[in-house]
């Protein structure tokens, strides 16, 4: 009876274990796939990288060299420092007035908040988009459309400052990714407060290692994390 | 004294009746549900369609069921421009056309306005009194979406 209790304990760690392994196996193989499928180089120009199957901008031959993954960290930066340096500016100043948004909602400044999103909102619409790539261009008008929406509610609800955190936090990850996506001439940081939302979309951007709580203000300054330098 | 307030009060018969003349296109779906409806784009179970259909559609798609009063104006004025604000913020019948960011970005608001008791509007629901979410149909609706906005959150 023993023998018997101790194999089927056994067998149970055994297949337990093995399908960890499995586990473990699936988990890492869509990142080594996607790192080596993310960037190709030109076989004749290597500092010109791209998606499979894009051309160099340099000779037009398509690129087929996989780049090696710490050197494509590299390159990606480079790359996109320089695709990007054009449109920046204008990334630029659309961060200045949502900072000044953030600023507002840190000092629990509802009406604040509300006329910076109202510049905000004009600096968005006075966008020169002109410079963006055409292939880039659909998603700046996708997240400018919805940044746009979020700073008119924000702009429009003045004495709810409540509903104007709740836009906040989707206009921060508006300007996250438009900054990833674009670039910036600023030293910026994004920041994460854990407890709003439940844990969910507390994020913000600022110009600032140090914490200052837009989802709180006095309640909780000092709340929060740096989470990574943009 | 009393003959104006005779000719007073024939100008507003005949102002009403004149106003009656104003009907507007009807916010109504003739035929099939667009292709692009939120229910067409999603696996919504019934339940949740159905309160979806009692509670919102109303104001937030482009198939009003209209109430026997919407033909008196200027009720009809005041019900369009709610329903034209709603389409606005929100439209079901067109959600597919919307971006995904729009998309995620829209369930992450239903959920907060229903959490917080916005949505259903209030002068809506002290006439479609079937319009008000009860504590249960609430959190059958709140889970789904939730699920839903956590689906596919996962997904990017």
């Amino acid at each position: 009876m023993k023998k018997i209790i101790l194999s089927t304990v056994l067998m149970a760690i055994v297949v337990v274990g093995c399908n960890q392994k499995n586990k473990q196996e699936e988990s890492v193989k869509p990142e080594t796939t996607q790192s080596t499928s993310q960037l190709y180089s030109c076989p004749m120009h290597p500092e010109v990288t791209g998606k499979q199957g894009d051309t160099c901008s340099k000779c037009g031959m398509e690129l087929t060299e996989p780049v090696v993954k710490t050197e494509a960290v590299s390159e990606e930066v480079k790359t996109e420092k320089v695709a990007v340096t054009p449109f920046s500016v204008t990334v630029d100043a659309n961060v200045n007035d949502y900072l000044k948004v953030k600023n507002a909602l840190v000092n629990d400044d509802s009406n604040g908040a509300a006329a910076a999103a109202k510049a905000l909102l004009a600096t968005f619409n006075a966008a020169n988009t002109t410079s963006i790539d055409a292939k880039l261009k659909k998603e700046y008008i996708e997240i400018a459309d919805e940044a746009k929406e979020h700073a008119e509610h924000i702009a429009d609800n003045a004495g709810k400052i409540e509903h104007q955190r709740e836009h906040f936090a989707m206009l921060s990850k508006d300007m996250n990714d438009m900054i990833k996506t674009f670039g910036t001439n600023k030293k910026l940081y994004q920041e994460y407060c854990p407890m709003y939302d439940q844990g969910k979309s507390g994020y913000w951007i600022s110009d600032s290692k140090e914490i200052k709580n837009p989802y709180y203000g006095a309640e909780m300054l000092t709340c929060g994390r740096v989470e990574k330098e943009l | 004294m009393k003959p104006i307030i005779k000719k007073g009060a024939i100008l507003s018969v005949v102002l009403f009746l004149l106003m009656q003349l104003y009907q507007p296109a009807r916010n109504v779906e003739y035929g099939q549900v667009s292709p692009m409806h939120f229910t067409k784009l999603y696996k919504v179970p019934s339940r949740v369609e159905k309160i979806l259909q009692i509670s919102c559609f109303d104001c937030h798609s482009n198939s009003t069921n209209y109430p026997w009063y919407s033909y008196v104006q200027p009720v009809r004025l005041f019900l369009d421009s709610h329903i034209n604000e709603g389409k606005e913020n929100l439209n079901f019948s067109e959600y597919g056309t919307y971006s995904k960011r729009k998309q995620r970005s829209k369930l992450d608001r239903m959920i907060k306005q229903i959490q917080s008791d916005e949505m259903p509007l209030a002068s809506y629901t002290i006439i479609h009194k079937n319009a008000r979410l009860t504590k249960e149909s609430k959190a059958v609706l709140l889970n789904w979406i939730e699920k839903k906005s956590d689906s596919i959150a996962a997904n990017n």
